[in-house]
């Protein structure tokens, strides 16, 4: 049985290996309450497994639609909510050989074997090593490396688990990165700026010309933005409850704005199709809710339109299509991660944004320490984030 | 009343002739005289030499409320001869022979420039009941009554007018009971699997629907390479029919019930799944079906106005697969029913076994049992004398 360490700083990391490490994290225990600064108990990796101190993390909305349900399978408690991150690997389990000790690494809940059917194919990144992966626990063996100082499981989310000064993550899930790059902009990589950018530019295939329809100018619909822009996308029509999005969204290529609260008697779709001579080529859908879906897929043009769904909808809901509009050529497709591998993909952005042909430091709008957590979920909830970085380690 | 001379006497004037006319939801049609106005500016009348029926006429044959109007002169299958033109019409004569197409092609705007998709947005596809550019018609019976037109063909009639961003002239020396196939169903499916889908070599092909439509989706993905065609119907004949198609397997839906057979025969699931009924609850089903990371799901069948497809969120978002639909199979019918025409005749694609019967204009109600009763997958029915 390994023998607990408290881990006050990381002087000697390696003295930890094999070990069962004490430190904080930040728990959610009741839904939609704030997360809770506590203790825990963080098993070594197992076979096949990294065990990674955070550096710093990122409140992604994904994270919040988990944290606010009440209803399986969403609904999990207590939990170590987070996956957006950057952190530097403290040991490996058995087998590891791709990373090491001292590696400047990322956590991503897209898995990346590597071997599977998908990841082998260049038109899949769903990797489908691990069958029952239930977003609560690791994926290998369905059993979890957080407990609470009373003995208790602490579940974790999305094969990552970062608001923790210290998790547990299968060896597919972790992605080297060049310590070039500045951890904060690195921590983004690791989730909302690559699924946006990875939508418009590998599911989409915006190419030069297009007009395209962004509906949610979060992190995600302005790296949509982003990598529509880059694409050469003439029209960019960003659409947002919140009228101060469009200010921001100037930055990211947003030519248009509509305000759904004030297209009077039409609708969005309506306006949008005007405004379009028909509809946009491509919709991108970066909030979660089913209607939104909808309205993204009406305003999609005849004949070619694409919508693609990147948000995770928060109620269950199902998206509903018209069968004819359907027939008259249009396509509807979901991502995850942006349809991106994580392991060869990741760097390549790396490298556009180290090179200056992606602009991403406009994305980070705030930083907090780990114990002011909760600050960061008040300013997402307050529409006046787009990403809050969250220190927990500013060594290096 | 000649209906037709070599010197052409009837150009310019009204011709009498026989239709066979829709009068009531569901009831057999009516041969009868009726007057076929001459071609207006931009539209060529033809002499049908024969045209075959799909199951869309059939729809619209039955269906009591709008888009559904009466009397109609149904038809959108067939193949004929230009008997006059009207003014503008270029590229196509008197004498031409030329394959009418439901879903216009006019070349020239926004979508028929476009290289991604076949949907004209000078003339949008509707069930109208008139003629395209002006909304009126040319058909009227002896009384002087209207009768509307169908999807801009209305081929049951030995006469019909047609825009020319409906027509396409072929090689006169085309069978012409098999070259008619390819003015819908058989384009539709062989379209869909080439052009919508882009089957590749070695692709795993689920087809949801084995009438005449999936069927032609199978000989589409046969001739693109497929190794697997799975069939699934509810008609145990139809896969002796379906083997000399390409299909490969069958699965008998009423008997397992459980689109898991499915997806356990394709280790995962399908590369492409083609729904060809027209049956909202179907393309869940063929959805279900298709593989994660790169499914496909292509629907072709026409369900009812209004209906809605109901996706799950989760699904969509997860799975990555792709839903897509199209008509007329993604193609762009003045520049691709010639490329059809062409392999037909260099006998790579097989039209011969898409007609199980031929008739004469007068049996054409038979044509509609035949087809209704599921005994029949493409019935010619033969204009003229």
């Amino acid at each position: 049985m390994p023998s607990s360490e408290l881990v006050m700083d990381n002087k000697n990391a390696s003295s930890t290996a094999g070990k069962i490490i004490r430190c904080r994290a930040a728990i959610s225990r009741i839904p939609g309450k704030p997360l809770v600064m506590e203790e825990i108990e963080v098993d070594p990796p197992k076979a096949g497994e990294v065990r990674i101190k955070i550096l710093c993390t990122s409140l992604c909305h994904s994270d919040v639609t988990f944290w606010r349900s009440t209803q399986p399978p969403m609904a999990v408690f207590p939990r170590i909510l987070g996956h957006e991150a950057v952190g530097v690997v403290e040991s490996v389990g058995g087998g590891v050989e791709e990373v090491r000790e001292g590696d400047l690494v990322l956590p991503v809940f897209q898995g990346d074997c590597g071997e599977c059917r998908d990841c082998k194919s260049p038109k899949s990144n769903i990797c489908s090593k691990f069958v029952n992966k239930d977003n609560q626990s690791m994926p290998r063996d369905g059993t979890n490396r957080f407990r609470d100082l009373k003995g208790e499981v602490i579940h974790n989310v999305l094969n990552v688990s970062s608001f923790t000064q210290y998790t547990v993550v299968d060896v597919t899930h972790v992605v080297k990165i060049t310590p070039d790059i500045p951890l904060d902009i690195a921590c983004l990589l690791s989730c909302g700026v690559s699924t946006g950018l990875g939508a418009a530019w590998k599911v989409a295939e915006v190419e030069e010309g297009s007009t395209v329809a962004i509906f949610g100018l979060g992190a995600v619909g302005l790296s949509v933005a982003e990598g529509a822009r880059i694409r050469g996308a003439t029209r960019i029509i960003g659409v947002d409850l919140n009228p101060e999005k469009f200010e921001t969204g100037k930055k990211f290529g947003i030519t248009d704005f509509i305000n759904p609260a004030t297209c009077g008697d039409k609708t969005v779709s309506q306006v949008i199709k005007e405004m379009t001579d028909g509809g946009a080529d491509y919709c991108f859908e970066c909030i979660g809710l089913a209607s939104v879906m909808n309205d993204a897929f009406n305003s999609s043009r005849e004949g070619w339109g694409k919508t693609v769904i990147l948000g995770v909808e928060m109620h269950g809901s199902p998206i509903s299509l018209n069968s004819i509009e359907i027939l008259k050529g249009r396509s509807v497709c979901g991502t995850f991660f942006g349809g991106l591998k994580p392991k060869s993909d990741i760097a390549t952005l790396a490298q556009k944004y180290l090179d200056k042909e992606l602009n991403l430091d406009e994305f980070i709008t705030h930083e907090v320490s780990f114990h002011d957590i909760n600050k960061a979920f008040d300013l997402l909830l307050e529409g006046k984030s787009l990403r809050c970085v969250i220190w927990i380690d500013k060594q290096n | 009343m000649d209906i037709e001379k070599p010197s052409n006497k009837t150009a310019g004037k009204p011709i009498q002739c026989r239709a066979a006319i829709a009068t009531a939801p569901g009831e057999p049609l009516v041969i009868d005289e009726v007057i076929v106005d001459p071609p207006n500016s931009h539209e060529v009348r033809v002499r049908i030499i024969c045209t075959s029926l799909c199951h869309s006429d059939v729809t619209f044959w039955k269906m009591k409320d709008f888009p559904a109007v009466f009397p109609r002169i149904l038809g959108h299958e067939a193949i004929g001869v230009v008997e006059s033109v009207g003014e503008n019409v270029d590229g196509v004569v008197e004498g031409d022979v030329v394959i009418p197409h439901f879903l216009a092609d006019c070349t020239e705007c926004v979508g028929c420039r476009s290289k991604k998709g076949n949907l004209c947005s000078a003339f949008p596809f509707k069930i109208s009941p008139w003629m395209p550019r002006d909304q009126t018609s040319r058909f009227k019976d002896l009384r002087g009554e209207t009768i509307h037109h169908f999807v801009s063909v209305s081929s049951f009639s030995e006469y019909t007018v047609l825009d020319i961003a409906h027509v396409v002239k072929v090689d006169p020396t085309v069978p012409p009971n098999r070259a008619c196939l390819l003015s819908c169903g058989v384009s539709t499916g062989v379209g869909a699997a080439w052009r919508t889908a882009n089957v590749e070599v070695g692709s795993t092909v689920v087809i949801f629907g084995l009438g005449s439509i999936g069927l032609a989706v199978a000989e589409g993905a046969r001739l693109c390479g497929a190794t697997r065609i799975i069939g699934v119907d509810v008609i145990s004949e139809k896969f002796e029919i379906g083997k000399r198609f390409g299909v490969t397997e069958f699965v008998n839906s009423k008997n397992c019930g459980d689109k898991s057979i499915i997806i356990d025969m394709t280790d995962g699931g399908a590369d492409y799944c083609f729904e060809c009924v027209g049956l909202a609850s179907l393309v869940q089903e063929a959805y279900a079906c298709c593989r994660k990371g790169w499914g496909k799901t292509i629907v072709l069948g026409v369900d009812q106005p209004g209906s809605q497809l109901s996706l799950s969120s989760f699904e969509v978002l997860h799975s990555g697969k792709i839903l897509m639909g199209s008509l007329f199979g993604g193609l762009k019918a003045k520049s691709d029913i010639p490329i059809l025409l062409k392999r037909y005749m260099d006998k790579e694609l097989e039209l011969d076994k898409f007609v199980t019967h031929e008739m004469k204009f007068e049996e054409i109600n038979s044509a509609f049992d035949l087809l209704i009763k599921g005994k029949c997958l493409r019935c010619v029915i033969w204009m003229g004398e």
